[in-house]
């Protein structure tokens, strides 16, 4: 059981203790308005100023609570037990949430960090279980240790309740870590069963005769951080899902669905379309709020001609530095698990003092093992961790307390995901403060360039494709498995039964006749257990574990399957907190990468070469002329090659074939960024089949180019460079979602966008791939090509609207890498594309 | 042929054709359904619109079962009511012997028990009676039969029943919302104590090794019963044989499937019996040492340590194979029941056993080294017996307290130099 206070700051995060916190606030507003005095040079009331160090400072009114009426539902135990708490009313978020919930309507709250969210959905399940003892409930979190950091809070209300009640109520997580002997004790006695969805996939839905009770009893399930499920992973959680529901149906329970989520434009949409039921909304917060404030900075520019900027990672050591130096606590949020280490190591650096003063800054990201993290998660609610540098894993809703300030390296890509890790910092009362550095990186300068499409621009939408047919395919067979498909049962939105008749042709089901007018069943009739062979987080369920070798053999971390090649190949450096290892052995095979100490002042950045093939072309656009396809013949517009006349079909999606391979690695000095080195790789190569939009630069356009072959070679780089940053704008998916690639004709390769040895050729009608980073897709590509007219337009506007002179990383890429001309070239190119598509349109 | 269905088949067998095998639509005579009670000598049951197949055998008191024939196995009038040491609760009377085979061993809702085994003692002879589900529809009512055949029986007796066979029925009982039968009954497991009476020396002790080694059903009838199979389907091949019955309707390979499963309840039966003869018997009944000392354990663990001291005794009595074992047992036994001197004698005989594992003498000194030391207060032979044990590598911490104990003993030789025995 956790410390009594940080039970009550998960229910109340942000009331304030002064005895556990060093600055009082009244002396932590001051300081906090030093920091700002300080980063604005006092002025903090003036318009947005693009060209500035700090492009805007937005403030954000303190928000006294909105309460909400008696929810008569609520058990008065409970009641009781809340009021014991210092909860006499709900705030209106709450009582509306819980009003919806208690008449059995789906809803979805959207809420801010902190702002009493739990008990939307604790209230409701509680009050039903006080009611009825047989109810149950299933909470989904996404990650385990969310789970650990709601148990505990469940625990102390559900003890409390059991005082008043004589009724005990059983609270337990269910998932990997649960040991074997407590898992039957669990099944019978857990009124509310912790868990997460791969825990559910794998461990509970093939079982489910043995959680008979759970599912005929079933009312709530609840999911919280549902914004998290984007992209491939939602798109699994709605397949699990469908089953979840199908075997409830079976035991005859119709659960409804409690959600919650962060702030994104179409929550609603995300909830019906995970669910694939109606849903309620709720989205205006009741919770007070103390005032905050927002600052976008921008590196200044060091070298015009070449358009670099200061170091973003340099800046935001400078901006965390002042918070640092006037004793606030601070998040410090990175891009990725290099740029952590990197930061964590600058920081420790700038404080180094007295023995045990590098120990309060701290780093943190998945990866990092349970209990290290544990201990980093409670230093930060205690106070003896004065700064956490972290990846997206301290983004979501673990308890950490509230901290003073967060200052993000780089834009976290995505509306919602800024707000939410601004959401870190703040308290009920007091000020707290946000700051964005912006990095060279296209979507970052439009963002700090534009503060109103930040601050006023509606967040993202979540796409998910849970019709992707291999995640499908996978899902059915688990289906299968768990209760035979009927002749005329429906799933999902193609026909099942097509996908069940292949999978009879190979052995996994047999379709046995109905008798006297029922319906026929499909049985399983294969030895494996299926859910084992899915994973719903990446394409492979593998990972690879980091052994360090410098003493013995102890495991320091681990890496998934994908990004494990990239960082641990032979002679990479690996940190962990800022600790420097080189690997010396990856055994690809058994998965284990052997790495030992070492002290240098580089870091290694892999070199990835990628070749696109098109396997099948679902629909071409010619000259803005769209041609769409019947779509139960898709194959029928396949021929690329016969290309008529003119700039005819100069865009399309379809499907395609997507090999890569680490090849090469550079190494990069600490603090200068110098290229120091490099060397070659031979790793083995990962492939799958997805959708991919491309863009087709026709002969015409590239013979009517008046520049040297790798003059034109170096602006179809550039071009695919500035396409794929506004790509990632228009969809608003992360980095890692899409990829690109350049081609000849059908087949696309690339080279990181690097020149390595030799050149790269192009052939005189090259191919700018833009990949849905996932096998089968996940329902990129054709938004991206309906959205065709506006991507280039765009990727215009960003490269003619930069001020630098030869491209830059905030345009065409830097000019080490593109070459002199890439600038213009790239430009050429869309003017002379736009001109062919008015010509055939004329 | 659709598109869809194309696009499915690259997803479901990457590699393969776009031309699946098809399967024989229009079966011959001899793979229709009915063929199959024929084949497998059996008869159609009908129920809830659905038909299972039911195949009845009767052995005779005379049937050999290896060197061991049926009337060897028969339960006497009362039945065996010792068999209530190995399983709680069980009176020994109306057993019912009860073996599946399965689509596989992953577990879930997906893994079938398309064959329940049951057998019984009836009427001086053995009874088997095998429900092959011939099509999943009629699952339930094929439990539903199960379920009634249970329903005569007192007791349920398993081979790895506790881990496999009942807990999967039970799913299946859950799956089709049919109550099940064996939760309440009285279970035997005949594996834990087959393992406890006739493990090897040299096999492992380990739960999951323990169906891979020498206590396999298999391989206990032809060591104690002399029975050798021939032609026996190996278990991993009984999925495959009887989804190719599903697909295509050919029950032929299933015949042996059927008859692998009667031996495996006939050697069930003659195992528990000949436990039940050995339960009763006592310490004369052993034939071999190990089996002597097997059936001391059992009677340990059921508190009886008379009978218990008297199997371990028998088996140091009966050859070297167990004496190390069979002594140190009985010396623990004989501590626990302070009959300490007979105990010292125990650990005495035991540093006689030629080659005995170091272990047990570190054991045996030890314990002697506390009984001189604090019982027969004679701390020169308890010094010589802690050297002893400080001979025996037992790792750190071993050696840290025998090097204790040592040092104890010299400063007590030291403050009554000239006293060798109690000094009151």
């Amino acid at each position: 059981m956790l410390p009594e206070k940080s039970t009550e700051a998960s229910l109340l995060p942000e009331r304030f203790d002064p005895t556990s916190r060093p600055p009082l606030q009244k002396g932590g507003d001051q300081a906090l308005d030093g920091v700002l005095d300080r980063l604005t040079g006092g002025a903090l009331e003036r318009p947005d100023r693009p060209d500035a160090w700090v492009t805007a400072v937005r403030r954000l009114p303190a928000r006294a609570a909105q309460f909400g009426p008696e929810v008569s539902g609520i058990d008065e135990r409970l009641r009781a037990v809340l009021r014991d708490r210092g909860i006499g009313q709900l705030y209106s978020h709450q009582s509306l949430a819980i009003e919806h919930a208690l008449a059995r309507r789906n809803v979805v709250v959207t809420t801010p960090t902190a702002s009493g969210k739990t008990l939307c959905y604790n209230a409701p399940v509680l009050s039903s279980v006080l009611r009825d003892p047989s109810t149950r409930a299933l909470y989904l979190f996404p990650t385990k240790a969310l789970a650990q950091d709601q148990l505990a809070e469940l625990h102390e209300l559900s003890d409390q309740l059991s005082r008043r009640s004589e009724l005990e109520i059983g609270v337990f997580t269910y998932d990997g870590d649960t040991p074997q002997d407590a898992r039957r004790a669990i099944r019978g006695r857990a009124h509310v069963v912790l868990s997460n969805p791969d825990m559910v996939h794998s461990g509970i839905l093939p079982h489910h005769p043995r959680w008979a009770k759970l599912f005929e009893n079933l009312q709530y399930i609840v999911i919280d951080e549902l914004h998290a499920y984007r992209g491939v992973f939602g798109s699994h959680l709605t397949n699990v899902l469908r089953r979840l529901r199908r075997i409830c149906r079976h035991y005859g329970s119709t659960p409804r669905f409690i959600c919650s989520s962060a702030t994104i434009a179409n929550p609603r949409e995300l909830a019906e379309a995970l669910v694939e039921e109606p849903f309620e909304l709720v989205e205006e917060s009741g919770a007070p709020r103390g005032e905050k404030w927002f600052l976008l900075v921008n590196p200044p520019v060091v070298n015009e001609q070449l358009g670099i900027r200061r170091s973003y990672l340099a800046e935001t050591r400078r901006v965390a530095a002042e918070f640092l130096k006037r004793k606030l606590q601070l998040i410090v949020f990175a891009q990725s698990r290099l740029a952590t280490e990197i930061l964590t190591t600058y920081l420790k650096d700038d404080f180094e003092g007295p023995p045990g003063t590098r120990d309060q800054i701290r780093g943190y990201r998945g990866g990092y093992l349970p209990q290290r993290r544990r201990e980093i998660e409670k230093g930060l609610r205690e106070g003896s961790v004065r700064a956490v540098v972290s990846t997206s894993a301290l983004e979501l809703g673990i308890d950490i307390g509230a901290l003073d300030a967060c200052v993000m390296a780089g834009y976290p890509g995505t509306i919602a995901a800024t707000w939410q890790r601004a959401g870190r910092a703040g308290r009920r009362t007091g000020r707290s403060a946000a700051v964005l550095v912006a990095s060279s990186a296209p979507l970052d300068q439009f963002v700090v360039r534009n503060p109103s499409y930040f601050f006023d621009a509606p967040p993202e939408h979540a796409l998910i494709n849970p019709d992707n047919l291999h995640i499908l395919v996978d899902h059915v067979k688990c289906a299968a498995f768990e209760l035979p498909f009927t002749t005329s049962e429906q799933y999902g939105r193609v026909d099942v039964q097509d996908v069940l008749g292949v999978l009879e042709e190979n052995g996994f089901l047999h379709r046995t006749v109905g008798e006297g007018g029922e319906d026929g069943i499909w049985q399983w009739t294969n030895e494996s257990y299926p859910a084992d062979a899915v994973s719903l987080r990446s394409v492979s369920s593998d990972n690879f574990v980091v052994v360090d070798t410098t003493e013995g053999a102890d495991v320091i971390g681990e890496t998934s399957f994908t990004s494990g090649p990239s960082t641990l190949h032979e002679k990479a450096i690996y940190l962990v907190e800022g600790v420097l290892f080189q690997v010396e052995r990856l055994d690809f095979e058994g998965r284990k990468a052997y790495v030992r100490r070492i002290d240098c002042d580089y870091f290694t950045d892999a070199i990835t070469y990628t070749k696109v093939k098109i396997l099948d072309t679902f629909a071409s656009n010619d000259g803005g002329v769209r041609l769409k396809p019947d779509t139960t013949s898709v194959s029928d517009v396949h021929d690329e090659s016969r290309v008529v006349s003119g700039f005819s079909r100069t865009a399309s999606h379809g499907e395609v074939h997507v090999s890569s391979r680490v090849v090469g690695f550079k190494k990069i000095k600490f603090y200068t960024n110098e290229n120091v080195g490099s060397g070659e790789l031979d790793l083995p190569e990962q492939q799958m089949h997805t959708t991919a939009y491309w863009l087709s630069v026709p002969r015409d356009v590239m013979v009517a180019l008046p520049f040297a072959s790798d003059d034109r070679r170096d602006g179809v780089v550039g071009l695919s460079f500035a396409m794929r940053q506004v790509a990632q704008l228009l969809l608003m998916c992360d980095r890692q979602d899409i990829g690109i690639s350049l081609g000849n004709d059908d087949q696309g390769e690339r080279v990181d966008l690097v020149r390595m040895g030799e050149p790269v050729t192009l052939s005189d009608e090259p191919r700018i791939f833009i990949y849905d980073n996932y096998p089968g897709g996940i329902g990129f590509s054709e938004p991206l090509f309906a959205m065709d007219d506006e991507l280039r337009r765009r990727t215009q506007e960003l490269i003619a609207g930069c001020a630098c002179e030869h491209g830059c990383p905030t345009c065409v890429g830097p000019i080490g890498n593109t070459g002199p001309l890439a600038k213009t070239v790239a430009l050429r190119i869309l003017d002379l594309l736009a001109a062919g598509a008015g010509e055939s349109q004329a | 042929m659709s598109s869809l269905a194309d696009r499915l088949r690259g997803i479901v067998s990457p590699g393969a054709g776009s031309r699946p095998e098809l399967h024989a639509t229009a079966a011959p005579a001899i793979l229709s359904g009915d063929a199959a009670a024929d084949l497998l000598g059996g008869e159609w049951r009908s129920a809830r619109n659905h038909r299972y197949l039911v195949v009845d055998r009767s052995y005779t008191p005379g049937h050999r079962h290896g060197e061991v024939s049926i009337a060897d196995g028969l339960p006497p009038a009362e039945g065996w009511p010792q068999l209530s040491l190995l399983g709680g609760s069980s009176t020994g009377r109306d057993l019912l012997f009860v073996d599946l085979e399965t689509t596989g061993l992953a577990g879930g809702a997906g893994t079938y028990a398309f064959l329940v085994g049951c057998a019984w003692f009836e009427g001086g002879r053995f009874r088997v009676r095998q429900f092959f589900l011939s099509s999943f529809a009629a699952e339930r009512a094929l439990l539903e039969e199960v379920s009634e055949v249970a329903g005569r029986a007192a007791t349920v007796v398993t081979y790895n029943g506790k881990t496999f066979d009942l807990p999967l029925i039970e799913t299946r009982y859950t799956v089709n919302r049919v109550h099940t039968p064996f939760a309440e009954m009285p279970h035997i497991d005949m594996l834990h104590p087959a393992r406890r009476l006739w493990r090897r020396q040299e096999e492992t002790s380990r739960d999951d090794e323990v169906l891979a080694s020498g206590c396999r059903l298999g391989t206990l009838e032809q060591v104690l019963l002399g029975f050798e199979r021939e032609g026996d389907v190996p278990g991993f091949e009984i999925p495959a044989r009887y989804f190719r019955y599903v697909h295509s309707g050919d029950a032929r390979p299933l015949g042996a499937v059927l008859e692998h499963n009667r031996l495996d309840l006939l050697s069930l039966a003659m195992l528990t019996a000949r436990a039940a003869q050995l339960l009763d018997e006592g310490a004369a009944g052993a034939a071999t040492a190990r089996e002597a000392f097997g059936l001391g354990r059992v009677y340990e663990r059921a508190g009886m340590t008379a009978a218990a001291a008297a199997c371990f005794s028998r088996a140091a009595d009966m050859g070297p194979t167990v004496r190390a074992e069979a002594l140190r047992a009985s010396a623990a036994l004989l501590r626990r029941a302070r009959r300490y001197e007979e105990a010292a004698e125990a650990w005495r005989r035991l540093l006689e056993v030629p080659a005995c594992p170091p272990g047990i003498v570190r054991e045996a000194t030890e314990a002697l080294a506390v009984h001189h030391e604090h019982r027969l207060r004679n701390l020169l032979l308890a010094r010589s017996f802690a050297l002893r044990s400080l001979q025996v590598d037992g790792g750190a911490t071993r050696r840290y307290a025998a090097e204790h104990r040592l040092a104890r003993l010299d400063r007590k030789l030291a403050d009554a130099p000239r006293s060798g025995g109690p000094l009151f």
